[in-house]
């Protein structure tokens, strides 16, 4: 396992897109020491802000508040990443295999345009999560983020596959054009689902409807219990019982296409 | 002073095909010899010397492809990074360059002359600052003016005469160097939504004016006007299966008249439908070569991304609703307007197979190599910076099998290109880069290397990788100045920009103004460019 | 739009007030090619969240609810698609379904379109996406009839600046060189979120005022960090900063070219000599002390590869 602890806090934002499982897996103490990362427009070696304990290992752990340190684990394939603490945007972007595992907070733009790999956010999250950049067509096409705490704008945007789950309340545009996949929330601000082709969101709690989403019928949808057990070994906990309550389902979105699905739980009683 | 030796010199407007020979320059120009100190000798053997190539049509600069760079950042995030350095500015490359790397990209490949294809006269001025930003090249630009409603007007009045005037006051108003007629009437008929099809069919909101007259009463201006280029034209009905017979027809109508036609390829479907569209490369090629007063440049697709920006809305709309992908349109008040989609070309599509294989099918069909020049219409069939991918197939007619034996099986009944088995020689290349655009766009001190030429010289290793070869010039001189050593960029140089005085009555001006006034949203004293907006202006008066 | 627009919508804005020519010169007054009736032969819609001075120039007057346009313009785009939609929430956004399905009708039925929309709709709730719905809509109309767009800009060459930015490195706004090559990412790199952050650590201003406008940690932020101005006049940004340096005012003293909001480029004829240097020779002197520095970015740069 290689160890890095962050010595003080940068003045400006840091890019380390070095760190990753991938980059370090054969690389040798000192060779560690001497890898780019970049204070504002300034090149600048690892060791001048973190302390570097191990080499070669694809178990990557980092140290301290790393909330404006900015790519880590970028285009990651393999490995473990362990952040105790926060980290900054665009964490796990691009990412394609390999686990990602912080324990407080983190910034906009995690996982975007990953296509595998699971990513979990002991506290809050922003906004982007697994989205697409700005004018690209398509975001996540797959792979697992779990959010503990709660997120921000455009969760989801265009993604094609994958699942991302936020336990705590998300903001306006959750799954924003979205393609496919599935996104289950603790809840929304407003325009879950906007312009919406594809795709199923779960809300567990009321959500405002844009009017272009239809009632459909009050069930409690099959796949739902198997996917439930799925879920429950990732330590999402997903209520599908007919005693507990139904899941209300709208289609949408009708200035896009009707094919995407909004699942809203109503609990029984 | 400068001597290049020991290099096999490709100079096919002087008729030298290889020979080893000394080519000197000095003061910027080709001379007969150089003597006395100071001379650099640059050692080229192993090395082929060729006049700086000549684009005789892309987009690299202006409104249109402002509006195509703000809507694709994603293809900016993917495209080469140019990174900032002392000698260098920051810029990324990709389908819409930014200027300063359309000019880095450019000089990579060994060209120095650019003409810009598509040019507004109400946005001209946008289009000279963007140009002024493109080093390492000289310019030129084609002023669009087939939807010009004004000079329609007068055609509609059959004032041929006072038409001829106003097109010779607006190319000197917009400082360019040439007319262009994009889909003549077609992009007036957009403003309401509407195209223009059928030659001889009046244009929505005219009687008298068809495309066909606008094509051919254009055509005898730029002539009896004496421009150096002749009217450079993208005829109707582009891209759509069966056009080869609007395309003939064109060609038909210009009755003797020079013309330059844009982009061939997308003019030369069979076809009634996209189930059913072929190529009539063997159709068009026959016709064509048969005209001598045309040329016309390629416009060869390559599969990969691509963005189509063209004046022809009618056309993007269509490409929009067909692939649902992003779309961008403008209108230009009066004059003409543009059309953005970003695309890609797939060799698993049979549309985009038999386009790919039309392209080459003109290169190595029309006979005479000085009347059809390499372009893809960059970006819409693919972008410049790939040109050298086109010289390997055109070259290598075995590697050119392997990639048809790539396309999908049905598309092999639609094309000609299986049968073909030219290869052009390095002197033919040099004409269809350079001898041949330069001929067309009636620059006589480009695009060879004769005494008086302008010293654009470029040395590339004699590589059987084609591709290879022409992407990495070893050297690369402009103005006589060595721009490019063994393939780094050295040297900043400014272009300089070709503008064409044409003569003219001067009172059409009292004639237009109280009309500008009328129809136009901005003071008539704004509309014509200030020459000081031109950087390095290189007049050329005629007529 | 003068020659041929016979409907015109203007969304958020209130041009009356804030581009006081546009109905005279461009939109409603003039007797344009196409439309020679003038005035008569256009309908002015104006959909805005209060009757602002712009009211009494309009035909139709629709009164949306405040921070509703993206329900109603989402709304809009199913119906020119005859796609249903649920009444009682469209009702929640201050507008019935029969008003938006008759201007639906409207749109459709006319000869040539246009959509300005303004502040009220890009920096409302929803912002990006706000402008994104009516250019989607635009766009759909397309289908039917001529339409086109576009939005209101602010005060200042906003679109100059938006148009150099373009051909320059790219992108329109939001850019970022720290990296040595230009790289675009609106909430990263975009001005307000950069300074409330404090993710920089100096800042030059030309042409602008944040030290009025900006929310109060970007205004802290510009106070703690070398801040530098250039303008005209002294700013409220002036008084947080390290150095002011007083210029020519462009268009007055200083020459160059000024976008229209439709991006048609006019040329600046100043007319009064002005003591002051401009922007433009600032900025040269600036640079060329720059020069003088080791250049910052390392011979050997790389992009770290992704694996």
């Amino acid at each position: 396992m290689i160890t890095l602890t962050l010595k003080e806090q940068p003045g400006v934002p840091i890019e380390a897109e070095a760190l990753s499982p991938d980059v370090v897996a054969e690389l040798g103490h000192d060779e560690i020491c001497a890898l780019p990362i970049f204070l504002g427009k300034r090149q600048l070696r690892l060791d001048e802000f973190f302390e570097v304990e191990g080499e070669a290992s694809e178990e990557l752990e980092i140290r301290g508040d790393a909330g404006r340190i900015k790519w880590l684990g970028r285009g990651m394939t393999r490995g473990h990443l362990n952040i105790d603490g926060n980290a900054g945007m665009h964490l796990g972007a691009f990412m394609k295999g390999g686990t990602i595992e912080v324990s407080g907070n983190v910034s906009d733009w995690i996982g975007a345009e990953m296509s595998g790999g699971y990513i979990h956010i002991g506290g809050n999250a922003g906004g982007q999560i697994g989205a697409a950049y700005r004018g690209s067509l398509t975001g996540m096409t797959d792979g697992t983020i779990v959010v503990e705490g709660s997120a921000g704008l455009e969760v989801g945007m265009r993604m094609k596959r994958g699942t991302i789950v936020v336990k705590g309340m998300a903001k306006d545009f959750t799954g924003l054009e979205m393609k496919g996949g599935t996104i289950i929330l603790g809840g929304a601000e407003l325009r879950t689902g906007a312009w919406m082709n594809r795709g199923t969101i779960i809300s567990l709690a009321p959500i405002p409807l844009l009017p272009t989403f239809a009632y459909n019928c009050s069930y409690n949808p099959i796949f739902l219990r198997i996917y439930a057990r799925e879920l429950a070994a990732l330590g999402v906990s997903v209520p599908f019982e007919e005693s507990e309550g139904t899941y209300e389902l709208y289609s949408g979105d009708a200035a896009v296409s009707r094919k995407g699905e909004l699942l809203i739980w109503k609990p029984a009683g | 002073m400068l001597r290049i030796t020991g290099g096999r010199v490709f100079d096919p407007a002087n008729d030298i095909d290889g020979e080893v020979r000394d080519v000197c320059i000095s003061d910027g120009r080709i001379v007969a010899e150089v003597e006395g100190d100071g001379i650099r000798t640059i050692d080229a053997s192993g090395m082929v010397v060729f006049p700086g190539g000549v684009d005789v049509h892309t987009h690299v600069a202006g409104g249109a492809l402002n509006f195509a760079r703000a809507m694709t950042p994603e293809n900016h995030r993917d495209a080469a990074k140019f990174t900032h350095s002392p000698e260098l500015r920051a810029g990324v490359g990709g389908t819409t360059p930014t200027t300063f790397a359309t000019g880095y990209l450019y000089a990579g490949l060994g060209y120095t002359t650019v003409n810009e294809a598509a040019v507004p006269v109400l946005s001209a001025r946008h289009t000279h600052e963007e140009l002024r930003d493109t080093p390492l090249v000289d310019k030129s630009c084609c002023v669009l003016m087939a939807n010009n409603e004004i000079l329609l007007d007068l055609l509609e009045e059959g004032e041929t005469e006072r038409a001829k005037h106003l097109l010779a006051w607006h190319l000197w108003a917009a400082k360019g160097y040439g007319v262009k007629a994009v889909n003549p009437g077609g992009v007036t008929a957009w403003k309401w939504g509407k195209d223009a099809k059928v030659l001889s069919e009046p244009v929505e909101g005219y009687s008298k004016v068809t495309p066909a007259k606008i094509i051919s009463s254009m055509a005898a201006m730029v002539d009896e006007l004496k421009l150096p280029h002749p009217m450079h034209l993208h005829c109707n009905n582009l891209g759509a299966p069966g056009n080869i017979d609007t395309t003939i027809e064109t060609m038909k109508v210009l009755g003797g008249h020079r013309a330059h036609m844009a982009h061939l390829q997308f003019h030369s479907y069979g076809g009634d439908d996209w189930d059913t569209l072929r190529s009539e490369s063997v159709q068009l090629a026959e016709f064509f070569n048969g005209q001598p007063n045309l040329t016309a440049d390629a416009g060869a697709i390559l599969f990969g991304d691509s963005v189509t920006i063209t004046a022809d809305g009618p056309w993007q709309h269509l490409l929009y609703q067909l692939t649902g992908r992003k779309w961008g349109n403008l209108d230009v008040e009066n004059e003409t307007g543009c059309g953005v989609v970003p695309y890609t070309y797939k060799g698993t599509n049979l549309v985009n197979a038999v386009q790919w294989a039309v392209g080459l099918e003109l290169l190595l069909l029309i006979d005479d190599p000085w009347r059809i020049y390499l372009t893809t219409d960059h970006p819409n069939g693919a972008c410049f910076w790939r040109y050298p991918e086109i010289i390997q197939l055109l070259m290598n007619v075995e590697f050119r099998r392997e990639c048809i034996a790539k396309l999908p099986e049905k598309a092999l009944e639609r094309i000609h290109l299986p049968g073909i088995e030219r290869e052009y020689t390095l002197s033919e290349i040099a004409i269809i880069i350079s001898a041949g655009p330069a001929r067309a766009l009636g620059m006589p001190q480009k695009g060879h290397l004769g005494i008086g030429a302008d010293a654009d010289v470029a040395l590339y290793n004699d590589d059987p990788d084609r591709e290879r070869m022409f992407g990495h010039p070893r050297y690369l001189l402009k103005g006589g100045e060595v721009v490019v050593e063994e393939g780094d960029i050295r040297k900043m140089v400014d272009g300089r920009e070709l503008v064409v005085r044409p003569a003219y009555d001067e009172s059409i001006e009292e004639y237009l103004r109280p009309l500008f006034e009328q129809y136009y949203t901005m003071s008539f004293d704004n509309y014509p460019v200030e020459m000081e907006r031109i950087e390095g202006a290189d007049i050329r008066e005629c007529g | 739009m003068k020659n041929r627009a016979d409907f015109i919508i203007y969304w958020g804005g209130n041009p009356a007030d804030c581009h006081p020519l546009h109905f005279s010169r461009y939109t409603l007054i003039p007797k344009g090619k196409h439309v020679p009736e003038g005035r008569k032969g256009r309908t002015m819609v104006l959909v805005d969240v209060r009757e602002t001075p712009s009211a009494k120039h309009a035909d139709i007057l629709l009164q949306v609810k405040p921070g509703k346009d993206f329900e109603v313009v989402t709304t809009l785009r199913a119906l020119v698609k005859n796609q249903p939609v649920d009444a009682a929430r469209v009702a929640e956004t201050g507008l019935t379904l029969e008003q938006l399905q008759d201007l639906v009708d409207r749109m459709k039925n006319a000869r040539f379109g246009v959509i300005f929309f303004g502040m009220g709709v890009s920096m409302t709730r929803g912002k990006h996406m706000n402008s994104a719905a009516i250019l989607s809509l635009v766009a759909e109309l397309n289908a039917f009839t001529k339409f086109v767009s576009m939005p209101m800009r602010g005060h200042g060459n906003v679109t100059g600046a938006d148009v150099v930015m373009r051909w320059t490195t790219g992108f329109p706004f939001g850019v970022s060189l720290s990296r040595g090559y230009p790289r675009f990412n609106p909430g990263e790199f975009s001005t307000i979120d950069v300074l409330v952050r404090g993710d920089n650590d100096a800042t030059l201003v030309l042409g602008a005022d944040p030290g009025a406008t900006m929310p109060q940690p970007a205004i802290d932020h510009l106070s703690r960090t070398p801040t530098i101005v250039l303008d005209p006049k002294l700013t409220h940004t002036s008084r947080l900063a390290r150095v002011h340096i007083t210029t020519a005012t462009t268009g007055i003293s200083a020459d160059g070219t000024v976008y229209r909001m439709d991006e048609i480029p006019l040329p600046l004829k100043p007319i009064l000599k002005s003591p002051y240097p401009t922007d433009e020779e600032v900025i040269h002197r600036i640079l060329e002390k720059v020069k003088e520095k080791p250049a910052w970015t390392p011979a050997s740069f790389k992009e770290v590869p992704c694996a």
